[in-house]
């Protein structure tokens, strides 16, 4: 017997929509009443005592989630971390990794329309009377067992390329920053759905109690070009403690954790107990969840008291470690002093650190700006990964390394041989991920001869997030969650594990 | 609560509709008795018993509209159904108009003609009750298939099971039967025996034999889930891929025919474990949870479904992080938080319960010696392990020689030598052993 009527053509049926299927909704209720006029005005009089009250149908909601989160994991996990080194502004796969050699001959011709196809540019170099393609400046060389290509600006990287799987064919659907970023971090270019360490956190929980599961780095010496929010490392819908935490430098990294001036803290613990006794009162009566995400995280902060200044102490860490990782990793709060801070945080298992290092954002002035910005990351990313491989935590942390978009070939503003800039290139650019799960000392994809267009293996973002959830033991179509009636995943409706670079 | 009494009278409709039955039947009966001598005094009791049975099937009618809207019905049966019903409640009540005074005084029927429209409107009944057992039953309650239908022991072996019979065609009416059923037919096609697939829908056959590319039914299961022309439609479950290789093997192996046993066909080799599987057959290797995102991963056989969740529990109490890496089966990653003060002793049983469960295993910097560690060796599905900072001599290697899922030991800053890690790698076959810090010599940076 079939339950697929034509007039019940907008009702979904698969199971979880049974309980709300089964709830009256207004359209069934008036055609039942439409019998008898006095019906229907006694139904709707005493609708809502007779359908107000349906916690039943209300604990539905909870089963559906669940069921989700019981489901988890999904695969056997390769990675038990994630190190997500987020370079903002969009870095140039030009000067770094996708060598164009091609190129210099070519050097000031206008990019020629087979290649550009009439697709979009930004409004920025949108109105120039010509795109004159720009080689890279920067010398190539080959590096480790597997000669890979890598620009002389990252020396240090080039040395550890062997444990690195490059992926040159990335590609997104934004062209500007806030959208791209915001469609990396949540899958979706407008602001309002969870980070994707908030929905690993979501899914898979804390391996370590004292300390939040998905934690956040911004370092204090990237140029701050283009701005970050913290809604990058928000929540979204999901509950609040999978919220990412950031950690600053200074004397109060977790803000507002630090006892006030004139309090021991002494009976902090007792006072908490009677906070939480309070708040459980007031939601006996509201059943908010909001309530119950504010008592453990006042938990949370009692136990992180102890926790986080043990974690930013840096005391411990040999000199052998600060030459190791760089000069600026004296100096807390630097990109270089993150990255030992989050290899101090993924020993201690917290699950997700994201480090950001802002000013990739190099429209003009390229050479020396990009310069800078390697000066600043190369040594201390390519220690994070050597460290890391030698303290055997390579075999379970995931390394990610990349930016929202690539740059173009061409230049935007006047071409010189010792200057030129790049513009915004959402149609291909290259990240790299290290470690647990992935294929070391692979590249993988290709793009076109001007690094304009991919010809080989297409990675989306969507597929990136996939893949990255895939190695979590997480199946990104099965965590869900539903808000405002849908239910949302990280890569809506998208998404398709990239095999070719799983080891 | 008037909506409650209507369900409630709605539900009285099996009931009701047995009225008119009774009185329209006796009412044939009265008339066709009439034609005797014996009981042509009966044929007086007609207009009244057709009169009872049209009041009767106008109750039930109504009875039967309230349950209908209650109800998640057959839109098609129901139609059907209820025209049935309302058309005999009403040639009910024009029969009984025919035999009043007032209209015979205009027209007088003969009694040749009234009695086949009597037996017509039996046959009627007859139509409108066999709908409504369809509606309640099911639309296959009550067909001529029953009759002949001899239900298939489950076949006990791949050996001897029929590819069509035992598999093939359960799964395509489990998966398709909702909609391609007598009954049903969405596009013309039902998926019921084979002879129906060879007959196929508006678009031809759903099956060419030896041909998979060529058949309807199989392009149609494989292409792009976000075609329109995908099927199953309307986003019900899709075959598992599983299913999708067997139904392909049959089509091109087993020329798409019936009565052909698997193990008389050949090239069989391939397609018998994943009918196994797809039976629920196949001795230890349970049916295969189908991997959605169609990844291969290589999981040990030897690892246990499931785990007791108490010892889990009790694991945590004592203060370990245990990680569940899957649910079947039931992989465990479990951590000592460094520096707990634990004595090995505290924890050693409650590991080698679950022993066999765990497969990622942290002890590193809790102070523990080679001899405290040497009840590893009952924890034989180990694939990664991290002793790293522990007082650990040479000894730990003769400890791990019983794990052959061993890939990775960490055994940094220990006091082991390169005897220790040559002994891993070399005889035990471990991959990666790290011994940074230790007396052992690195590679170069």
């Amino acid at each position: 017997m079939s339950h697929h009527h034509d007039d019940d053509i907008f009702k979904l049926h698969t199971p979880d929509f049974d309980q709300l299927n089964k709830k009256l909704d207004r359209r069934t209720f008036l055609t039942k009443t439409t019998l008898g006029l006095g019906a229907l005005a006694m139904g709707s009089l005493l609708g809502k005592e007779l359908f107000g009250s349906t916690p039943k149908a209300a604990a539905g909601a909870g089963g559906l989630e669940a069921d989700i989160l019981k489901a988890l994991p999904h695969f056997a996990p390769k990675a038990k971390r994630v190190v997500y080194l987020f370079m903002s502004g969009g870095p140039s796969q030009f000067e770094t990794f996708d060598y164009k050699p091609g190129l210099e001959k070519l050097m000031g011709q206008n990019l020629p329309a087979s290649v550009r196809q009439g697709q979009r540019l930004t409004g920025m170099s949108a109105n120039q009377s010509a795109l004159p393609i720009a080689p890279s400046i920067f010398k190539f060389n080959q590096h480790g067992e597997t000669r890979t290509w890598v620009s002389e600006l990252l020396p240090h990287t080039a040395a550890v390329v062997d444990d690195l799987c490059i992926v040159k064919s990335l590609y997104s659907e934004a062209i500007n920053h806030d959208p791209a970023i915001t469609f990396f971090q949540t899958g979706n270019q407008l602001p309002g759905r969870p980070s994707i360490g908030s929905w690993v956190s979501y899914g898979l929980g804390s391996d370590n109690n004292n300390l939040p599961t998905f934690i956040v780095l911004v370092s204090k010496n990237g140029q701050k070009d283009q701005p970050l929010y913290a809604r990058l490392w928000g929540n979204g819908f999901l509950p609040s403690k999978h919220q990412g935490v950031q950690f600053r430098a200074g004397k109060d990294p977790v803000l507002y954790l630090n006892d006030p001036d004139g309090y021991d803290g002494k009976d902090r613990k007792e006072m908490l107990e009677y906070l939480t006794k309070l708040n459980q009162l007031q939601n006996s009566a509201y059943g908010d969840p909001e309530v119950e995400a504010r008592i453990s995280q006042y938990e949370m902060a009692y136990r992180m008291q102890t926790a986080v200044p043990e974690v930013m102490d840096m005391k411990d860490e040999p000199d052998e470690i600060f030459e190791m990782y760089g000069p600026d990793s004296r100096d807390p709060g630097t990109y270089a002093a993150n990255c030992i801070l989050a290899r101090k945080l993924l020993e201690k298992d917290v699950k997700f650190v994201q480090l950001y290092h802002q000013g990739w954002d190099q429209h003009g002035n390229l050479p020396t700006a990009i310069t800078t910005q390697c000066k600043a990351t190369d040594q201390a990313t390519a220690a994070l990964i050597k460290d890391l491989k030698r303290r055997g935590l390579l075999e379970d942390t995931l390394v990610v390394w990349g930016g929202e978009f690539g740059r173009t070939v061409y230049s935007q503003g006047k071409l010189t041989a010792t200057d030129y800039g790049r513009d915004h290139h959402p149609r291909c650019f290259t990240m790299w991920m290290a470690g647990a799960g992935v294929k070391a000392g692979l590249s993988y994809g290709e793009t076109d001869d001007f690094s304009y267009n991919i010809v080989k293996d297409p990675v989306h973002v969507h597929d990136f997030q996939a893949t990255l959830l895939y190695l979590m033991g997480i199946d990104h179509e099965r965590l869900t969650y539903k808000f405002q009636g849908r239910r949302f995943r990280l890569t809506d409706v998208e998404g398709k594990i990239v095999k070719g670079i799983l080891s | 609560m008037l909506l409650n009494i209507f369900t409630f009278a709605g539900r009285l409709h099996p009931l009701i509709v047995h009225l008119p039955i009774g009185f329209l039947l006796l009412a044939v009966l009265f008339d066709l008795l009439g034609y005797t001598k014996k009981y042509a005094h009966l044929r007086s009791a007609v207009p009244l018993t057709l009169l009872a049975g049209f009041v009767m099937a106008v109750l039930a009618c109504v009875f039967g509209y309230m349950l209908s809207l209650s109800g998640d019905y057959d839109r098609t049966t129901l139609s059907h159904h209820k025209l049935a019903g309302i058309g005999l409640a009403l040639i009910a009540g024009l029969l009984f108009l025919l035999t009043t005074r007032r209209f015979k005084a205009v027209y007088t029927v003969t009694p040749t003609l009234f009695s086949t429209l009597l037996v017509g409107l039996f046959g009627l009944m007859g139509y409108a009750g066999h709908q409504g057992g369809n509606l309640t039953h099911g639309s296959d309650y009550l067909t001529m298939a029953v009759l002949t239908y001899r239900e298939r022991p489950k076949p006990t072996s791949v050996e001897q099971a029929m590819i069509y019979e035992d598999v093939v065609q359960p799964m395509l009416v489990k998966k398709c039967g909702q909609c391609h059923q007598p009954g049903k037919l969405k596009g013309n096609l039902s998926v019921q025996n084979l002879k129906s697939l060879l007959k196929g829908g508006k678009n031809g056959p759903a099956v060419v034999a030896g041909k998979p590319d060529e058949s309807e039914l199989y392009k149609r299961i494989t292409m792009d889930p976000a075609h329109e022309k995908f099927m199953p439609a309307d986003g019900k479950p899709p075959l598992a891929k599983k299913e999708v290789e067997i139904i392909h093997w049959w089509i091109e192996k087993a020329m798409a025919a019936e009565g052909a046993p698997i193990a008389a066909l050949k090239d069989n080799a391939a397609i018998k474990p994943k009918v196994a599987a797809w039976l629920g057959l196949g001795g230890a290797t349970a049916p295969e949870e189908e991997n959605e995102a169609g990844i291969e991963q290589h999981i040990n056989p030897d690892i246990p479904a499931a785990v007791d969740p108490g010892l889990v529990e009790n694991l945590r109490r004592k203060g370990l992080m245990v990680r569940i890496m899957l649910q079947h089966p039931a992989m465990l990653d479990v951590t000592l938080p460094a520096g707990s003060g634990k004595s090995i002793g505290d924890i050693k049983d409650d590991l080698a319960k679950v022993g066999k469960n765990i497969i990622w295993l942290n002890l590193s910097d809790n102070n523990f010696s080679d001899t405290d560690l040497a009840f590893l060796g009952q924890l034989t599905n180990l694939e990664k392990l991290r002793l790293e900072k522990n007082p650990i001599a040479d000894g730990i290697s003769d400890h791990l020689a019983a794990l052959k899922h061993l890939e990775a030991v960490n055994l940094n800053e220990t006091r082991i030598s390169a005897v220790c890690v040559n002994k891993l790698e070399k005889t035990q076959g471990v991959k990666r052993v790290y011994s940074w810090k230790t007396a052992a010599p690195q590679a170069a940076d």
